[in-house]
């Protein structure tokens, strides 16, 4: 190539007679093969729920919106009903959310502020490793190590001590709700933590130097200045693991116990709705049992993309600066960048990239 | 650079015929020489050691999928492989929607009861109607009197029973749940017979080492899987009642027996042996055919037809040491005329 003009980006600036047919060609041809691609990215999620609520039809216009209501699934005597699957997916969701937060968080804050700098590296690649441990293994693992674990030990401990809560009375089991409870809570840690310490990164020092100037403790520091100013970061987080605990199918339906119903006791065994159609799908044989998984599908699809859709809402009407400032309506600042949330390590800003925080900040 | 997008064009260029010739090949070759089937788990560490010693013989090659009966079923309902395998025959339904399919018993196995409790000895007593009500959850601890009456001298804890079942389409569970609604008519109504059921209490597990796996872990536990796995994972196991009275012990003896004791075949093949009648002492009562399913006309037939003549005459020798018992003479007099029909 000629050494008089390298362009950084965009094409040589050529008079028109000079430039070469692949540089002509290439612009058209960036634009064709780019619109392609988006066009088969947006068409295939198009025809695939296209699909799925085809295939709901039968079940459909058998069951209609009764099905969501319906606790009863009897293959044999053709009664079908998402009503126990939605109460599994709710319970197995939101207590793994439950622990995986609190967890998250702290282990974000160890990154961000408590750890000793040569140990933040590793420490995060090894949290977010727990990311890439494939979920049939660790479906396996539970079956093997967590389930006589559960029935041996954990449960009977947490039977004996809050036995007179309802959540935690019944026999304890193998197999359960509070095993698969705790392989989302594994599966959704590493999301959550992940973009929470990306979060925390974006808070400004300045912020917190002053904080430590006015005399306040690390905890009080924590506590004033960067949670409150990762709030809505951490909610946008904690939809984001939300979303990857409800369409957990093969690890859960190997702990879970298959047994469609609604109890109080965690130790008690159900399942969920992405876990009965990966259990059920292969096996089944006349179409209204197949039309009414693909209608389980159809709700579990409804209900990933609301959650995600949610978390691209929260996160963009803040901008990831995550004050809800008290004057009323959040304003994002005029520098906030939109970087996307949902890539774990995150397209996010250098911190000392970011301009502060308006004056009405840190409560 | 010029040289640099040349040879990118090149590489593409390549791939791209490459892709071509495979895919053209593949459709030359599609005819001959190889056989895909799906289906049941129960025969599969059978067909596993046909599939080298077919390739051997005959130079065919068997690809076989095992993601349970329902799955065979399902799969050449709507012909994307050569044969099916199911442990449960086909309902008149599934013969309607699978449009012209064949059943061929080609392998005989059995179903056990296998229990954990600890500090129960192997070889429990159980009879069928005791077995229906544990499943159904009126039988809800190990020391419940009618399984005491049964064994006379055994400690039997209080623990509580929990039932452990398949949850995907399962041959097993079709073996089960057909004599268990034999025995009780109460259990026909309420559960029925199918691969797939709506147990009222217990734990499911996915294929046979999920129901290990759950039986394993779940002290007080009880539920069924194949005889084969049972006897390589050496989980006690329950002796089951038979018509006659007595307890045989599963295994190629009393399989044989259940199976010597069948009369005639229907035309549709259906051959069911679970609950012996009582003409045959040693039979064991949750005995089972597996079935292949395949059609009446394949593009695959002179394939076909040699494979399962094969399966059911040569091939019966390799199943004793898997606890299969080799098919009785009528049923394989029986096969060969159906396997005459397909073309």
């Amino acid at each position: 190539m000629s050494s008089a003009s390298i362009p950084a980006s965009g094409a040589p600036r050529l008079a028109g007679a000079q430039r070469k047919l692949a540089d002509r060609l290439g612009d058209p041809l960036l634009r064709g093969l780019t619109t392609l691609a988006t066009l088969i990215g947006v068409l295939a999620l198009g025809a695939l729920v296209y699909k799925v609520f085809e295939l709901a039809g039968e079940s459909f216009s058998k069951f209609g919106l009764g099905f969501v209501t319906s606790s009863e699934w009897n293959p044999v005597h053709n009664q079908f009903g998402a009503a126990d699957f939605l109460f599994g997916t709710a319970v197995t969701s939101f207590g793994a959310l439950l622990i995986a937060g609190p967890v998250s968080v702290a282990i974000a804050l160890f990154l961000t502020e408590l750890a000793p700098r040569r140990v933040r590296r590793p420490v995060a690649t090894l949290v977010e490793l727990l990311a890439a441990i494939p979920s049939v293994v660790l479906g396996f693992w539970g079956i093997i190590v967590l389930a006589p674990a559960m029935s041996e030990t954990i449960e009977p401990a947490l039977n004996s001590v809050l036995g007179w809560i309802p959540l935690f009375s019944g026999t304890p089991a193998g197999f359960g709700l509070l095993p698969a409870i705790v392989i989302l809570t594994i599966m959704t840690v590493p999301i959550v933590s992940s973009v929470t310490r990306d979060v925390f990164a974006t808070v400004p020092t300045e912020l917190k130097e002053g904080a430590f100037a006015l005399g306040a403790t690390r905890w009080e520091m924590v506590r004033m200045v960067i949670l409150p100013y990762a709030r809505s970061g951490m909610v946008g987080a904690l939809i984001l693991g939300l979303g990857r605990a409800l369409g957990e199918a093969i690890a859960v339906t190997m702990v879970i116990g298959h047994t469609p119903q609604i109890t109080a006791s965690l130790f008690g065994t159900g399942d969920t709705l992405a876990s009965r159609i990966a259990s059920e799908y292969q096996g089944a044989t006349t179409t209204l049992q197949i039309s009414s998984l693909a209608y389980l599908a159809a709700i579990l699809l409804v209900l990933a993309l609301i959650a995600n859709a949610l978390a691209r809402l929260i996160v963009r009407r803040t901008g990831l600066r995550g004050q809800a400032p008290s004057s009323g309506a959040p304003t994002a600042p005029a520098t906030t960048p939109t970087a996307p949330v949902t890539s774990p390590s995150g397209a996010l800003p250098h911190p000392g990239a970011v301009a502060p925080a308006p004056g009405g900040g840190a409560s | 650079m010029k040289t640099r997008k040349i040879g990118a064009l090149a590489c593409a260029a390549a791939l791209a015929l490459t892709v071509a010739a495979c895919g053209s090949s593949n459709s030359s070759s599609s005819n001959s020489k190889t056989l895909v089937g799906a289906g049941s788990t129960l025969v599969a560490p059978l067909v596993s050691v046909w599939q080298p010693e077919y390739l051997k013989e005959h130079g065919v090659s068997v690809a076989y999928s095992a993601i349970g009966s329902g799955g065979g079923i399902a799969q050449i309902t709507a012909r994307t492989v050569d044969f099916g395998a199911s442990d449960a025959p086909l309902t008149e339904d599934e013969f309607k929607e699978a449009k012209e399919v064949v059943q061929i018993p080609w392998a005989l196995a059995a179903t056990c009861i296998a229990y954990n409790v600890p500090g129960l000895s192997n070889h429990l007593k159980l009879t069928g109607p005791v077995l229906a009500e544990i499943f159904m959850g009126k039988i809800t601890t190990w020391n419940d009197p009618k399984i005491a009456a049964l064994n006379p001298g055994a400690t039997l804890p209080s623990m509580k029973i929990t039932p452990v079942y398949r949850t995907d389409g399962s041959g097993d569970t079709f073996a089960v749940t057909n004599y268990l609604s034999q025995i009780s008519p109460e259990f026909k109504a309420q559960i029925g017979n199918s691969t797939q059921v709506k147990w009222p209490v217990g734990i499911g597990g996915k294929g046979n080492s999920g129901v290990g796996g759950a039986l394993k872990s779940t002290p007080g536990s009880i539920g069924y899987i194949a005889i084969a796995y049972v006897l390589a994972e050496e989980f006690d196991y329950a002796l089951i009642k038979n018509a006659a009275g007595n307890y045989p012990v599963p295994g190629i003896a009393s399989i044989s027996a259940a199976a010597a004791a069948l009369k005639e075949i229907p035309s549709n093949n259906e051959v069911s042996i679970v609950n012996p009648p009582a003409s045959a002492p040693a039979a064991y009562p949750i005995s089972t055919f597996t079935y292949s399913i395949v059609p009446l006309s394949s593009p695959k037939a002179d394939t076909l037809k040699p494979f399962l003549k094969w399966a059911i005459t040569t091939g019966q020798k390799f199943g004793p040491k898997l606890d299969f018992a080799p098919l009785p003479a009528k049923v394989v007099q029986a096969d060969e005329a159906t396997i005459e029909k397909i073309g």
